[in-house]
């Protein structure tokens, strides 16, 4: 072990200073189920490292009509909340039980695809994040944030706080497709958010994960959709502009050409959910 | 490199360890106190035969620094298995026999102690998706399952 310290912060502003003093090449994790691994294998090697899991930063509150989500609450808790169905469904499909009491939904945010099934959740209910740091706090969409293949933009002295979801109406589906039903890396992920006015899709949101190098919107896709009545005709353009745009790439569980297929598949199908008589759906 | 003392409950005991920055649960569990059902599997967080409860809550023990649980009730199996005799859950894994090697049991256990506390009369699915990170290479986990539904219901008429 090369790190030289462990730093574990009880506050906010303690852990801002932190960050601010040590520079960036101070390591933040929280749950440490991505940062650990890494580093326990000696792929990662910091020097110093700063654990936020007593930083004060997990709670979950719903206020004036959004929902507040620390940003180091587990995604078991995120499981225990009832008033976002789809981010609790989101939330229950990622990982096992002992690393959802660990993980994160801040540390969701970073986490490389495959990874990213609550931040392709978050990002098609259209969330804000709140970033913190000695300057002050500034919110973002989360449409925002990724930049590239891990990358961000975060500013070097900032910290992700929380993540805010907005109520509001609309229907929700999630689907995430793996080799396994329980704790499977993604092949991939769809979560999508409609409103529908008279039968016609007033605005929609189909996000994808493990389709790119971060979760994305299916642009082109949701376009597809919006004024239909959301008929087979609709979702197979959908489908297909899915599949097209999407940055499907190779792993241990998926080709890319298989991917890029699934990705069409499971777009159709969360479409399709949506698209027969509403009876008991989330939200 | 500085250490520090790190002071937590283990298995209902206090205890006070000295650890360089970033020492894991798992390592100091093994390595400084004893605690060798702990197995140091895949250090990934994948394999799940290093999971203790923290607080009643299964973790896994690799991913975890130990300073992060300063303060709190860290459970082995050691914690679970009584002065005399076994817990009812090693009784039921040791009558179904739910392991061959044993490399997987503890972690296996101390998952099944959490569920049934959770949930004392879990379903064979609930069962199923609350072992789904811990790995067995030799069971093909049916007996593993079978001996956490014995326990259930031993535990139900124990009237726990």
């Amino acid at each position: 072990m090369t790190v030289a310290n462990y730093f574990l912060p009880g506050s906010l502003p303690e852990a801002l200073g932190l960050l601010e003093s040590n520079g960036p090449e101070l390591l933040v994790m929280a749950g440490g189920t991505i940062a650990m691994p890494l580093i326990n294998d000696g792929i990662s090697l910091p020097r110093q490292v700063m654990g936020l899991r007593r930083a004060d930063l997990d709670r979950i509150e719903w206020a004036d009509g959004e929902l507040r989500i620390g940003a180091t609450a587990t995604l078991t808790s995120l499981v225990a909340q009832d008033s976002v169905p789809m981010l609790r469904e989101a939330a229950r499909r990622s990982a096992s039980w002992s690393i959802r009491n660990m993980g994160t939904v801040g540390g969701n945010l970073f986490a490389p695809p495959p990874g990213g099934d609550v931040a392709t959740a978050l990002l098609a209910l259209d969330a804000r994040i709140t970033l913190a740091s000695p300057r002050g706090t500034r919110e973002l969409p989360l449409s925002e944030f990724w930049t590239g293949f891990m990358t961000t933009s975060l500013a070097a002295d900032e910290l992700v706080t929380s993540i805010v979801v907005p109520g509001g109406p609309g229907e929700t589906t999630f689907i995430k497709f793996g080799r396994k039903n329980a704790n499977t890396p993604a092949i991939v992920t769809v979560a999508v958010h409609l409103v529908r006015h008279a039968g016609h899709v007033a605005r929609a949101r189909i996000a994808l994960g493990a389709a790119g190098p971060h979760p994305m919107r299916a642009a082109r896709a949701e376009a597809a959709i919006v004024g239909t009545e959301l008929d087979e005709a609709a979702i197979a353009g959908a489908t297909e502009a899915a599949a097209t745009d999407c940055e499907s790439f190779e792993d241990a569980v998926a080709s890319e050409w298989y991917r890029r297929r699934m990705v069409g598949l499971f777009v159709k199908r969360a479409l399709s959910d949506l698209a027969r008589p509403a009876t008991g759906r989330g939200e | 490199m500085a250490s520090t003392i790190v002071a937590f409950r283990l298995c209902g005991r206090d205890v006070e360890v000295m650890v360089g920055p970033l020492t894991t649960l798992q390592s100091v569990l093994r390595n400084q106190l004893g605690s060798t059902s702990v197995k140091d599997g895949c250090r990934q967080g994948g394999c799940g035969s290093c999971t203790v409860l923290v607080d009643g809550e299964p973790m896994m023990s690799c991913l975890l620094p130990v300073q992060d649980v300063a303060g709190r009730e860290v459970t082995t199996v050691e914690g679970l298995t009584p002065t005399e005799g076994l817990h009812p859950i090693q009784r039921a894994f040791l009558e179904a026999n739910g392991f061959q090697c044993g490399y997987c049991t503890p972690g296996m256990e101390m998952l099944a102690k959490a569920l049934l506390d959770h949930n004392p009369s879990p379903s064979r699915d609930e069962i199923v998706e609350a072992l789904s990170g811990n790995v067995c290479r030799c069971t093909g986990y049916h007996p593993i399952i079978g001996a956490i539904e014995a326990a259930a219901v031993a535990g139900r008429e124990a009237g726990r």
